[in-house]
C-alpha cells in the first residue's frame, strides 16, 4: 500500500469522527474546518506514523487535541485548504437542546481536565486505556481523572439545580 | 448506566457523525496535493528516493543576461500561457499552472516576474536550504488568510530533470498576497529556512541516533562527535497539551534536562529541542515569542 493509498484510508475512515470530535470543541464553523484540516495534514505529513487498526483514531484523537491547544496551528489555513469545507460546516451548525442548559452549565462549570475526560468517554465513547493513549497517560490515571470528573460533574449539577430551584422559588 | 452517563451524552454538542460532503472529499485531494514529507520527516524515504534530481545550477549573471531573450507568448491582452527565463519556467494548464525551476539561487525578480507573466500576481523570496531540499518551491502562504474561491497549493511532481518540477495552483484574481520560497544552497553556517513546525512527536538530524529521550549533556556529546556545534530550542508543552518553541542560549539549558528531538540548524550547527527542566522559568507568551519565519520579511 502507498503513502496515498494509506492516507485516503484513513480519512476516509476515521473523517466522520474527527469531523465529530472538532465539532464538539469548537465554537464556529471555521474552527472545525481549521481542526479538521490541521489534523489530517498532520496525518498526511506524518502518515508512516499512524498506526494500524482503531489505534490509528486515537491518534487522530492526539492530534487534533494538541493542534486545538497549539498557539502555532494555521499551516492549512495559510494554504487555504479547506475552505469548502468552511462554507459547508457554516451552513449546518447543531443547535442545542435548552432545556438541558443545566447539564451543560453544570459541565462548563468543571476544570478544562475533567471536561477533557468526560467529553472523551461520553461523546467519543473512549474506555480508559483509550483516553490514556489519547492524552498520553497511563490507564490508571485516566481512570483517576475519568472517576474525580464524574464526581465533580454529580456535585456540579447538584449546585445548578438548587439554584435553579432557588431562583424558581424567588 | 447513571444519570450522569445519560445527561453526558444528552448534551453532545455533535452526536451525529458527518457525511463526508464535497469539502470533506476537496479537503482530502487539498492535502494531497501538498508536499509529502521532506527530509525531517524520518519514517518516510529521503526525496531522493523519490526520483533523481539534478540541480542545474547558473550565475544570477546568466540568468538577468537570457531571461527576457527566451519570454514567449505574452500578447498583449491577457496573461501569457508560457513564459520562461533561466531561472524558471511556467506553463498554464487547464487549472494549474506547470512551474520547474533551473536556477533556485537566481534572483527573486526571475521568478516573480515568470508567475507575474502568466498572471499570477506573488511575492517570491529565495530563502537558504539544506542541500537535499535546494530548489524546493516553500509555501503557498498567505500571511493575511486565504479567503476566496477555489484554492491555493503547490505539488511537487517526480521524476523532474531540474531542481524543482511542480505543480501549482491558485486563483488568478486572488487579490492578498502570496508568497513563495524557493531554497536555494544555504551558505556554509548560514541558517536553513524552516518550513515546517517543528513536530514534537519525535524530529531526528542526526542520522542512525536517537536523542528523544536523551539528556541534553549526551546529545550535545554525540552533536560533537560528529563536529557540529549545538544550538538550543526550549519545547513548551501547555497544560492542554499545545507546544511552542523558543530559541535560547546555551546558558538557559541544563545538562540534565530531556532533548525532544533534535533539527538541522545549518551546515554545522544542529538545534535541540530541550523540554524545559526545574529553573526554566515561566513559559514565554506564544505571540510574543513567536519564532521568525521565512516568510516575515520580503525585502531584499
Amino acid at each position: 500500500m502507498t503513502h496515498r493509498d494509506r492516507f485516503e484510508a484513513v480519512y476516509d475512515a476515521y473523517y466522520p469522527a474527527i469531523h465529530q470530535y472538532a465539532a464538539r470543541r469548537t465554537s464556529s464553523p471555521d474552527d472545525t474546518a481549521d481542526v479538521i484540516s490541521e489534523t489530517f495534514l498532520t496525518a498526511w505529513r506524518r502518515i508512516g506514523d499512524v498506526p494500524e487498526g482503531e489505534r490509528a483514531l486515537l491518534w487522530l484523537y492526539g492530534v487534533a487535541r494538541r493542534v486545538l491547544a497549539n498557539q502555532q496551528r494555521g499551516a492549512s489555513r495559510r494554504a487555504g485548504l479547506a475552505e469548502r469545507l468552511r462554507d459547508e460546516l457554516a451552513a449546518d451548525r447543531p443547535v442545542r437542546p435548552v432545556d438541558l442548559e443545566y447539564v451543560r452549565a453544570a459541565f462548563d462549570e468543571l476544570p478544562e481536565r475533567d471536561r477533557e475526560v468526560m467529553a472523551l468517554a461520553h461523546w467519543e465513547g473512549l474506555s480508559s486505556e483509550q483516553i490514556a493513549k489519547v492524552l498520553g497517560c497511563t490507564a490508571v490515571a485516566a481512570r483517576t481523572r475519568l472517576h474525580r470528573a464524574r464526581k465533580r460533574l454529580a456535585a456540579a449539577l447538584e449546585r445548578q439545580t438548587s439554584m435553579t430551584i432557588a431562583m424558581g422559588e424567588a | 448506566m447513571s444519570d450522569i452517563d445519560h445527561l453526558m451524552r444528552a448534551i453532545d454538542p455533535t452526536p451525529h457523525a458527518p457525511e463526508q460532503g464535497p469539502g470533506a472529499r476537496e479537503l482530502r485531494a487539498a492535502i494531497m496535493a501538498t508536499p509529502a514529507p521532506g527530509r525531517r520527516r524520518s519514517w518516510l524515504p529521503q526525496r531522493g528516493t523519490f526520483g533523481p534530481r539534478w540541480p542545474v545550477l547558473a550565475s544570477a549573471v546568466t540568468a538577468a543576461a537570457v531571461a527576457v531573450a527566451i519570454g514567449v507568448g505574452l500578447p498583449a491582452s491577457g496573461p501569457a500561457t508560457e513564459y520562461a527565463n533561466a531561472a524558471v519556467s511556467i506553463k498554464k494548464a487547464e487549472d494549474y499552472f506547470s512551474v520547474t525551476i533551473t536556477d533556485p539561487a537566481a534572483d527573486r525578480r526571475r521568478f516573480e516576474e515568470a508567475f507575474r507573466a502568466v498572471g499570477l500576481n506573488v511575492t517570491v523570496k529565495v530563502v537558504p536550504v539544506a542541500p537535499d531540499e535546494v530548489g524546493e518551491l516553500l509555501g503557498p502562504v498567505v500571511p493575511e488568510g486565504f479567503k476566496w474561491h477555489g484554492s491555493i497549493g503547490t505539488q511537487r511532481v517526480t521524476p523532474c530533470a531540474s531542481a524543482f518540477c511542480g505543480k501549482v495552483w491558485m486563483p488568478s484574481d486572488f487579490p492578498g498576497r502570496v508568497v513563495f520560497g524557493v531554497g536555494r544552497p544555504a551558505k556554509p553556517g548560514e541558517p536553513y529556512a524552516e518550513d515546517v513546525a517543528f513536530d514534537p512527536e519525535g524530529e531526528e538530524a542526526m542520522a542512525g541516533y536517537t536523542a528523544h529521550g536523551k539528556t541534553v549533556a549526551a546529545v550535545r556529546a554525540e552533536a560533537r562527535r560528529r563536529g557540529l556545534k549545538v544550538g538550543y530550542r526550549l519545547l513548551w508543552n501547555s497544560p492542554d497539551g499545545g507546544f511552542s518553541d523558543q530559541p535560547v542560549p546555551a546558558d538557559r539549558i541544563k545538562d540534565d534536562w530531556t532533548v525532544s528531538g533534535s533539527r538541522d540548524h545549518s551546515s554545522d550547527t544542529v538545534d535541540l529541542y530541550v523540554l524545559p527542566g526545574p529553573g526554566a522559568g515561566p513559559a514565554p507568551d506564544p505571540l510574543k515569542a513567536r519564532t521568525p519565519q521565512w516568510y516575515d520579511d520580503l525585502t531584499d
